[in-house]
């Protein structure tokens, strides 16, 4: 080669490598697109079920599938609002009880399963408790005891009539409530989680105000990093869960409560006392491809307790794992997390339980 | 080839590398920034690198954005709750704050990478 020619090659050699830095970096700034594509997921975010929700979805179906999760996710925030008089819910409730749809019959199937085998920890009747201590409103205080006593008389899903194949229920003692609202997002994103599939979908992430499912696995094939939120500290987490076709569901004090005189009251009650929770955890984080059971035993399990929650999870250990912080601290996890599970500090306390 | 074209090579690697470098860790990458939605319409984004306060004033009522030392977070908030001035800090990619009566979201976009998808909470 002539020299000439040499410094031209250097030169074109040059700038190509350059071009590419600089486009390595642009490629890293537009992260946040709304397309389809095998890279970015199509994604979507809506307030419904009082909180906040994304929805994505990769790949070619992305875009139709989030749409009709959207819309879907409208059509049963509509169905189970106790918010809205004009909710099924409500009408069931201002009527004694009466026909469900499939939707709700679903539900209903679902929480009376989960009051026999949490040994009536999980009460959808408990609504009237929750109403007093103003967690379905925000009018938050503490009830006097004549209150919760009469409230509490009132609480006990065994009262409901409810016949599964005739889709029915009806309400035996005057006064009582429901709410699905234990269970209603666990139900919903594994709504979501089906549509996705029947959609094509191979690889999306479903966000209901914190109440995570994943559909596949991530786009490159591996899995996902679902991160578990410290209870005691915002900025921090607990560890991070690798997981596919699986929700992930935590509950804490720390998610809703309230001070007064001092005292900080948070929305899990115990439908035993009518009184926040007090079990020595202050966080459980429910893995489970079903959806649904996620939701309402992470709630369960928080009112259980640690000893408990471990002998529930022995008879049950087939459809669920979980991971319990309790009050020192220390974590306790179920042995089907022991390869999936990491905490963020390498020197917290984990037991494992098998 | 020669001996010299296996300098020029190498000489205009080690180019490429160093001028890669500074592209990442200089002016090439300005960081991320965060994106506030109001009921699900974008009204402004700010760059994480700027210190500033942002205030919100919308139907729903109020809120101001704070960033400083590369971290957002809300505080004067007027909402009943206050959940929002209690959810700390956001820096990294796909990071919320989240005002819920206010309708408000405020989210980390073309930031730091982070470690995880998402958090379950």
């Amino acid at each position: 080669m002539n020299s000439w020619k040499k410094y031209i090659a250097l030169l074109l050699a040059m700038v190509m490598v350059c071009a590419m830095a600089l486009t390595g970096c642009a490629g890293k700034k537009s992260s946040s697109e709304n397309t389809a594509s095998d890279e970015e997921p199509y994604s979507k975010d809506i307030f419904a079920m009082d909180t906040y929700m994304t929805v994505s979805a990769y790949g070619d179906a992305g875009e139709k599938a989030v749409d009709a999760a959207v819309k879907e996710i409208n059509r049963l925030d509509a169905l189970l609002s106790t918010g809205k008089a004009s909710s099924e819910v409500s009408e069931l409730t201002a009527n004694d009880g009466g026909k469900l749809s499939a939707d709700t019959n679903a539900l209903m199937d679902a929480a009376l399963d989960l009051y026999e085998s949490t040994d009536h920890v999980f009460d959808i009747t408990i609504y009237p408790v929750m109403k007093l201590w103003g967690f379905t409103d925000q009018n938050y205080k503490v009830p006097s005891d004549g209150d919760l006593k009469a409230a509490l008389k009132l609480v006990d899903a065994s009262t409901l009539d409810y016949n599964k194949s005739k889709k029915t229920v009806a309400f035996t003692v005057d006064g009582t409530q429901i709410d699905f609202g234990g269970i209603a997002k666990g139900y919903t994103s594994a709504t979501v989680a089906q549509l996705y599939k029947d959609y094509g979908v191979t690889s999306g992430l479903v966000n209901l105000g914190g109440n995570v499912q994943t559909v596949g696995f991530k786009p490159d094939g591996t899995e996902w990093r679902i991160g578990i939120q410290h209870p005691e500290d915002e900025n921090d987490m607990l560890g991070v869960v690798q997981t596919h076709d699986q929700a992930v569901i935590t509950s804490g004090g720390y998610e809703r409560n309230f001070e007064e005189d001092g005292v900080v009251y948070h929305h899990i009650i115990d439908p035993s006392t009518g009184y926040p929770a007090d079990s020595g955890l202050i966080s459980v984080t429910i893995v489970s491809e079903d959806g649904t059971l996620a939701d309402g035993l992470s709630t369960s399990l928080f009112i259980m307790g640690k000893d408990k929650a471990i002998e529930y999870w022995k008879a049950h250990s087939k459809d669920f794992d979980f991971v319990l912080c309790e009050d020192d601290g220390t974590l306790v996890v179920s042995k089907g997390l022991k390869d999936k599970f990491t905490p963020q500090d390498e020197n917290a306390k984990v037991e494992y339980v098998s | 080839m020669k001996k010299k074209d296996f300098i020029i090579i190498a000489v205009v690697l080690l180019v490429a590398g160093i001028l890669a470098l500074v592209f990442h860790f200089a002016g090439g990458d300005p960081g991320g920034s965060v994106r506030v939605k109001v009921d699900g319409k974008v009204t402004g984004t700010y760059a994480l690198i700027e210190e500033q306060r942002v205030p919100f004033d919308t139907k729903y009522g109020h809120n101001t954005l704070v960033i400083e030392g590369g971290k957002a977070h809300i505080e004067d908030a007027d909402c009943p709750d206050h959940y929002c001035e209690q959810q700390g800090e956001i820096s990294k990619t796909g990071e919320t704050l989240v005002c819920l009566p206010h309708k408000l979201v405020a989210e980390v976009v073309a930031g730091e990478a982070s470690d995880v998808d998402i958090i379950a909470k």
